[in-house]
């Protein structure tokens, strides 16, 4: 009797523990808000639906956040629609336990105030479901990137288990009580965990925007200094293509440790949401600032050093790197005739024909040659390596040479002393003497 | 027929060479490329490279020399050990296995010498080491890529595009590909006996003939000596040298440890016995061989490695064959040629 007592009393107990949800919805919002199909049309003529999926909210980012922390001037029912605007930059529930301040998000705000994209956040826009920004509007408000999304990344799941189930004797021998450990421990771990994103979803999140080529063509930049709006630069138009094809891209495509992302380069500073204009001079992609970008740790350190001017030099976003883009076939793109290939190809065939034509002249008369010199360089090479005497002089040497022997025969005492049998004999030098003559030469 | 002549008259030490090139452009480079895939590199880059991690860029420190010696350990390990060789055996590396030296050499002798250029009689020391101090200074404090005048990335890219994939293609495509196939066709293919590249602008060669030189003093090296007293002066060692390592000086061959890469060539030719690739010998100078009723007959040969014959004097006072200052001058010379060749593509 007490068993079966015991077991039913287990039973309750998990059934209790079962049906609570993650947070119970105090307001009641959820009373409204659960049903399906409560969809309206709003000023925009856009089809919206107002229902919130209970578990799927539950498990969201803001999941243990009751509504109205964030919807702030919905008071009453029924309410109104355009007080269900909400302000990322507002102060949140959570509060620091040491210091009691309310956690915010106004300190990105503040970043990306000054970046470029700075005119996507203003109040109102930023916290609502709205779609019609998609269409409209240029800068991203937060919620183009940042969706409700789950509050431990997937790629971080395993890692933020592990830091868990050590949190209570690693950082609760300081941190003690119960704000520590319960609410708070879990944000901070996250924090320690590391960055949501890994460089390709980084990448991906720029690239959504930037990679939409005839959409950046209709945007509009504004001077640094000016304020004046301009059409957008070639150069800005393929940034994410040329990004591609560089090595920083590549190493990120090939999941690699070593490539740079956006964000890396762009906003390598604080909340990472400081992305300017490079014309900017505090943007971190000025020319200025180059050194210090490139020298982040890890990456090319001794650009900062001085004598490494040179290193910031390459484009990173240069268009002739576009030239690259047909990589299926190559050799059958029109675009290469106008190449630097073909252009250079010209010497190179004219090169080859002098080549082609030069080897059958050789083959038709010459090839009987014993003797090939190098057709530059050589005589050079017989008289620095060799030693022998200079092309010139070696000429010289055997006009010389020839006279000799003609002087010894014309000589008159002898014709007078012996007449027969020396001319004979001197007769036999001269036969003698010029092929060795030739002999000398030739060699 | 004559072909088939031609290559059976070819030394057996040289048929070896051949073959140990071939060999190792069939294990090296693609498409094979059977020992980079043991690290899962398809070329000599990367991991593999042995020409990069010795770069001075102004102001960097032992950590950052240690990042680029990490990011490139078998390149390193392969280079320790080719200088280790090269202390006990000679340049065996360059002449017997290096690929990239290797098959240029090997298409330039298939080409007929009338269409050579003869880069052996230019002052190969002052050049090579002129440019060895622009690559490893000047190259990185400008700002060029030191991979933009490579001949280890040229060639297995080149032989990527003849079997036509895309990544081998778009290099020669591009102009930094077009200089190094110049490079490659003028100091290479169309090259004197195809060393010039090694001879001038490889940093591995001028590297290793450093420790070629300093070895050639050490009793346990291996190195092609001469035997002056058997030397007749014909010059044919001199004429057949790849390298342009054998001068004639006074009509006897003399050979520059400086540039030798030990490829016994000129032992295959010599009739006279004259050369020989050996360790210094162990009898005292000038020896006998044997003395037979106080008469003593044939010395035996003194192989000598280093020759030092001083050829400039200034005022009594001996001076060096090559001097810092020549070395110097190539070093800006070059400084200016290589600045105006990568500007034009810069």
């Amino acid at each position: 009797m007490v068993r079966s007592f015991l077991l039913l009393f287990l039973l309750l107990l998990n059934y209790s523990a079962e049906a609570n949800p993650r947070y119970s919805d105090p307001d009641g919002c959820l009373s409204c808000h659960a049903y399906e199909g409560l969809n309206f049309i709003d000023e925009n003529g856009v089809f919206r639906s107002a229902t919130i999926d209970g578990d799927h909210y539950a498990s969201s980012l803001h999941g243990s956040v009751p509504c109205k922390d964030c919807h702030r001037k919905v008071i009453d029912y029924p309410h109104k629609v355009e007080n269900t605007e909400v302000d990322c930059g507002a102060s949140c529930h959570i509060e620091e336990p040491s210091e009691g301040v309310k956690y915010s998000h106004d300190v990105i705000h503040e970043e990306m105030d000054k970046s470029v994209h700075a005119d996507g956040w203003y109040k109102g826009l930023t916290g609502g479901n709205r779609l019609e920004e998609l269409e409209t509007e240029q800068d991203p408000s937060c919620r183009r990137c940042h969706s409700n999304t789950a509050y431990i990344a997937e790629m971080q799941l395993e890692k933020f288990k592990e830091a868990f189930d050590h949190a209570e004797t690693e950082c609760g021998n300081c941190h003690q009580g119960k704000a520590w450990m319960g609410q708070f421990g879990g944000h901070i771990l996250r924090r320690f965990v590391g960055r949501r994103w890994n460089n390709i979803e980084n990448n991906q999140l720029c690239i959504q925007c930037h990679g939409d080529i005839d959409a950046m063509r209709d945007v509009k930049q504004e001077d640094v200094k000016t304020l004046e709006k301009h059409p957008p630069s070639e150069r800005f138009i393929q940034s994410s293509e040329s990004y591609t094809k560089t090595l920083h891209g590549r190493l990120i495509d090939a999941n690699s440790d070593f490539g740079a992302s956006c964000i890396d380069c762009h906003a390598p500073d604080g909340w990472k949401h400081e992305i300017r204009a490079y014309t900017d001079e505090k943007s971190a992609s000025h020319p200025d600032n180059l050194a210090e970008s490139c020298g982040q740790s890890n990456c090319h350190a001794y650009s900062k050093k001085p004598g490494n001017e040179g290193f910031t030099m390459t484009d990173m976003h240069s268009l002739s790197l576009l030239g690259l883009s047909s990589m299926e076939k190559p050799l059958t793109d029109t675009d290469l005739w106008q190449s630097n290939w073909f252009r250079s190809a010209w010497p190179l065939m004219i090169a080859g024909i002098v080549f082609a034509i030069g080897s059958l002249i050789w083959w038709f008369f010459y090839r009987t040659d014993k003797k090939i010199i190098a057709i530059l360089g050589g005589d050079r090479f017989e008289r620095v390596m060799i030693g022998r005497k200079p092309k010139k002089a070696r000429a010289k040497a055997a006009a010389r040479k020839s006279r000799v022997p003609k002087a010894a025969v014309t000589a008159p005492e002898i014709a007078a002393t012996t007449p027969a049998t020396i001319n004979q004999d001197a007769a036999t030098t001269e036969v003698e003497k010029t092929p060795k003559k030739s002999d000398d030469s030739e060699a | 027929m004559r072909v088939i002549q031609n290559l059976k008259a070819i030394p057996k030490v040289q048929k070896f060479r051949y073959g140990m090139i071939l060999l190792a452009s069939l294990s090296l480079l693609g498409p094979l490329a059977f020992l980079p895939q043991l690290v899962g590199n398809d070329d000599l880059c990367g991991q593999l490279c042995m020409r990069r991690f010795y770069l001075y860029f102004p102001g960097m420190t032992w950590d950052d020399f240690f990042v680029h010696v990490n990011s490139a350990t078998i390149g390193v390990m392969a280079f320790a050990i080719i200088l280790i060789t090269t202390l006990f055996f000679g340049r065996i590396w360059c002449g017997y296995l290096c690929p990239v030296g290797g098959l240029a050499e090997l298409s330039s002798r298939m080409l007929n010498d009338r269409w050579k250029i003869e880069f052996r009689s230019l002052p190969q020391i002052q050049i090579r080491y002129g440019y060895f101090g622009f690559y490893l200074v000047a190259m990185p404090a400008l700002g060029i890529s030191a991979c933009s005048l490579c001949n280890f990335i040229t060639i297995p890219r080149l032989i990527e595009a003849m079997s036509g994939e895309y990544r081998g293609m778009i290099y020669l495509v591009s102009s930094v590909g077009l200089v190094n196939l110049a490079l490659l066709l003028l100091l290479g293919v169309f090259a004197s006996k195809g060393r010039a590249y090694c001879q001038f602008l490889c940093p591995i060669g001028a590297a290793d003939s450093i420790v070629n030189r300093i070895g050639a003093r050490l009793p346990f090296a291996h190195r092609i000596r001469v035997a002056k007293e058997r030397c007749t002066g014909c010059n044919i060692c001199a004429r057949n040298c790849m390298c342009g390592a054998i001068k004639m000086v006074d009509k006897i061959a003399v050979v520059d440890q400086m540039s030798c890469m030990s490829c016994h060539e000129c032992v295959d030719v010599c009739d006279w016995n004259a050369l020989a690739w050996t360790a210094p010998p162990k009898h005292k100078h000038n020896s006998p061989k044997r003395i037979k009723k106080n008469t003593e007959i044939f010395p035996l040969p003194d192989w000598q490695a280093i020759h030092i014959h001083p050829v400039k004097e200034e005022a009594g006072r001996v001076l060096p064959q090559i001097s810092g200052v020549s070395i110097f001058n190539a070093m800006v010379l070059l400084t200016v040629i290589s600045v105006i060749i990568v500007g034009s593509f810069l």
